[in-house]
């Protein structure tokens, strides 16, 4: 009897669970046209996806902030005003290192997200393959005349505008003043709104002090410098590092150049500082987000930023998430002593989904929030790429100006080849190999240039911009 | 005397063996160990050199942000209702099937179970697009079934039932049979019971496997609240969030569900993969 009444048991808890259970979402994956509202209007929903960038519609400091905020609210405002259809719009935050695998099973089942939101190095190569509609039926000449040329043209893969720029976040390091002072450092501060620049040798210099000269007992195991390989995210540092020495990284043609006495310098360098413990430990193993993590709770006295991630980090400063500290910018160093700057646009792209209606209302909510007064003020979360926004909020954002100055030593970070998700997945190994002495430095930047250059030609081969 | 002697010897070996598997039994558990207690620490506190061994003041507020910043509780649900009911159909339908290749006779038996088994040698991420546009074309994207069915006809189950079939003698069938029993009152009374360890051991197995199942889970459940328990947690841990204590809480709510079932069922488990082990 009691044998029977097991699995008896077991079915009879599957069936309540299956009853119980919401099992499938009341809104489908990809949305659709769903029928005409009381309106008369055809309803439309489309979907919207981001990686995570600010928290709260405006500002970290919002009730229940959150990464889609900003959009949830956007959405509401478009369907308010929008004439056309009834529009829905479903957002969706998708996690870093989930992005590339979630969009190629959606692409492949033929439902990509109608629109993106991200970072436009990260997502390039969707131009490349076709995977874009181009955007250029919906840049007007007021926009052209507000967003500087640089950002269009970073925007811009063949003939064609693929993304719609928003604002962009320019790279840079970032330091525990702090623990400067502790390590009597306080000659090589930089002003609160400056972005300081350091010779090589002075950074030199300031990785000693921390090394050595950081007490004990305030900053007990604190080490300098973030150092990073666990994955394919934050490389773009990691990218800038590799050119400290004078290194161009791409040629003209848009091919690896690493392999040269500067290149080989730079991984040695890193290396160098890695093993000295400059930098912490098992930097194979640590990912850009745990780095941070322990430069906020001021286990590192140096670590990376960007425009985003600094305001998120004074925002759990504020909010008591992270211990309070004096956070101050500095650029990537140089041999030549000119400070390395990057910046990456951050904006929206829109997928060739086959669908037409949702292309047209996807387009139109991009062109919306992309162009709103209200909205692209949300912009000043990173630096906004409008100049009108930048000039209203200048008095209330100093660093804009700093940032400002600091565009005349832009480089290119990802050349703006084809494949430039796959070189990712390159960089990480070869720097794992270096840190755990696999490989040496000129034998990882041997690999890497071979490697990424097989896979810069096979996309050259397959872009539908390069064909044309 | 020689005897004692001899005893005494491997009593000595005994002690020296039972030390280093401690060892190693401690050395591995430390990781749960650490994880749960930093759980229940400041972030700060996570990362003070020299660590606290035991939290010098616990707080359970990492868990209430997890659960309060996130469906976590949804995410549970969700995860235990995916791993249970899939794993209640794998044992179904394994079993079955595993009868009929042992038990059964019928033209291409041993090709047919070929061929099954063969599947196994398919990496499940070789068939994630065309699983993912099949579940499409059956409306089971953002849905639990969707996470489910992929999962329902495993060449795993069949191998490893099949084994313990073999091992149940041939006569009990035929005994039944004579003495006026169906085939479907031979499978469920006679046999099953004889495989009770080898349902046990797949129980568990395919429970872990489908709780673990990351890249599935993570394409088929796209809204935040359709996600599984391993995927929620996975994006929880690429938030910019600088509170480590609150990453450790989130783990330990993911690894808290699997330990309860290895405690509960590690009887089945061990006596599954034994008897499995050895066929006489």
């Amino acid at each position: 009897m009691v044998k029977k009444r097991v699995p008896a048991l077991m079915l009879a808890s599957v069936m309540a669970l299956s009853v119980l259970a919401a099992c499938g979402s009341k809104d489908s994956a990809s949305g659709g046209s769903t029928g005409t509202g009381a309106n008369g209007k055809e309803n439309v929903e489309i979907s919207l996806w981001l990686t995570p960038q600010w928290k709260g519609v405006f500002d970290a400091s919002e009730p229940n902030a959150d990464y889609d905020s900003f959009f949830k609210k956007a959405a509401e405002k478009f369907a308010q005003q929008y004439d056309k259809y009834n529009a829905k719009v479903k957002v969706q935050v998708v996690a870093g290192d989930q992005r590339d695998e979630l969009l190629n099973v959606n692409l492949n089942g033929g439902t990509p997200p109608d629109i993106f939101f991200e970072s436009v190095f990260a997502m390039g190569d969707y131009a490349h393959r076709g995977a874009l509609v181009p955007l250029n039926d919906i840049v007007d000449d007021a926009a052209k005349k507000d967003i500087p040329a640089n950002y269009w043209d970073s925007v811009t893969f063949g003939d064609n505008i693929y993304f719609y720029p928003f604002a962009h976040n320019p790279g840079t390091l970032a330091y525990n003043a702090d623990m400067f002072r502790a390590a009597g450092l306080d000659s090589l501060i930089g002003g609160e709104n400056e972005i300081k620049t350091w010779t090589m040798s002075e950074y030199e210099q300031i990785l000693e002090a921390l090394k050595t000269k950081l007490p004990k007992d305030k900053y007990p195991n604190a080490k300098p410098m973030a150092l990073y390989g666990l994955n394919n995210q934050g490389d773009t540092w990691n990218l800038a590092y590799l050119r400290m020495f004078g290194n161009k990284f791409f040629d003209d043609k848009g091919n690896i150049v690493l392999d040269d006495a500067n290149g080989v310098k730079a991984a040695e360098w890193l290396q160098k500082i890695y093993k000295n413990g400059y930098t912490n430990p098992g930097a194979e193993s640590v990912s850009s987000n745990d780095a941070n993590a322990m430069f906020q709770n001021q286990k590192l006295a140096i670590s990376f930023t960007n425009a985003v991630l600094f305001n998120n980090a004074k925002a759990d400063m504020n909010s008591g998430k992270a211990p309070k500290f004096d956070l101050r910018l500095a650029n990537v160093p140089s041999a030549s002593g000119d400070p390395l700057s990057f910046t990456y646009v951050v904006g929206s792209n829109v997928f060739n989904s086959g669908n037409e209606k949702k292309m047209e209302v996807a387009k139109d909510f991009v062109k919306f929030y992309s162009t709103d007064p209200e909205l692209v003020k949300a912009s000043k979360n990173s630096v906004p790429v409008r100049s009108s926004v930048a000039s209203e909020l200048k008095d209330q954002y100093p660093l804009f100006a700093a940032y400002d100055a600091n565009s005349k030593y832009l480089f290119n970070l990802t050349g703006n080849v084809p494949g430039y998700s796959q070189l990712r997945q390159l960089l990480y190994p070869e720097l794992q190999a270096i840190y755990i002495g696999e490989k040496t430095p000129a034998q990882a930047v041997k690999d890497y240039q071979s490697k990424g250059n097989g896979v810069i030609q096979k996309a050259k081969e397959s872009s539908t911009v390069y064909k044309k | 005397m020689q005897l004692t002697k001899t005893r005494k010897k491997r009593e000595k070996v005994d002690v020296v063996a039972n030390a280093i598997v401690i060892f190693f039994a401690v050395l591995n558990l430390f990781p749960l160990y650490w994880l749960f207690t930093s759980s229940l620490k400041n972030s700060s506190d996570v990362i003070k050199m020299p660590p606290d061994w035991w939290p010098a003041t616990i707080t359970f507020s990492n868990y209430v942000e997890v659960f309060q910043s996130q469906p976590a509780l949804r995410w549970t649900f969700n995860s235990l209702f995916v791993a249970g009911v899939s794993t209640v159909l794998v044992v179904a339908v394994s079993a079955m099937a595993a009868y009929a290749f042992s038990k059964l006779r019928f033209t291409g038996k041993n090709v047919l179970f070929i061929i099954f088994i063969s599947s196994m040698m398919v990496p499940k991420e070789v068939m994630i697009v065309p699983l993912f546009r099949i579940s499409q074309d059956l409306g089971l994207v953002n849905n639990l079934f969707g996470m489910i069915w992929p999962n329902v006809a495993t060449a795993f189950g069949v191998f490893l039932l099949k084994g313990f079939f073999d091992s149940a003698p041939d006569a009990l069938r035929e005994a039944s049979r004579i003495d006026g029993a169906g085939e479907v009152r031979t499978f469920l009374q006679i046999m099953l019971p004889i495989v009770k360890p080898g349902i046990g051991a797949l129980f568990i197995l395919n429970f872990v496997q489908v709780w673990n199942d990351y890249l599935w889970q993570l394409v088929i459940g796209q809204d935040k609240e359709m996600k599984t328990l391993m995927v929620g947690i996975a994006t929880l841990m690429q938030d910019l969030n600088p509170n480590f204590a609150y990453k450790m809480a989130g783990a330990t709510v993911a690894a808290i569900p699997m330990l309860l079932i290895f405690l509960l069922f590690q009887k089945y488990f061990t006596r599954g993969i034994s008897i499995g082990a050895v066929k006489e």
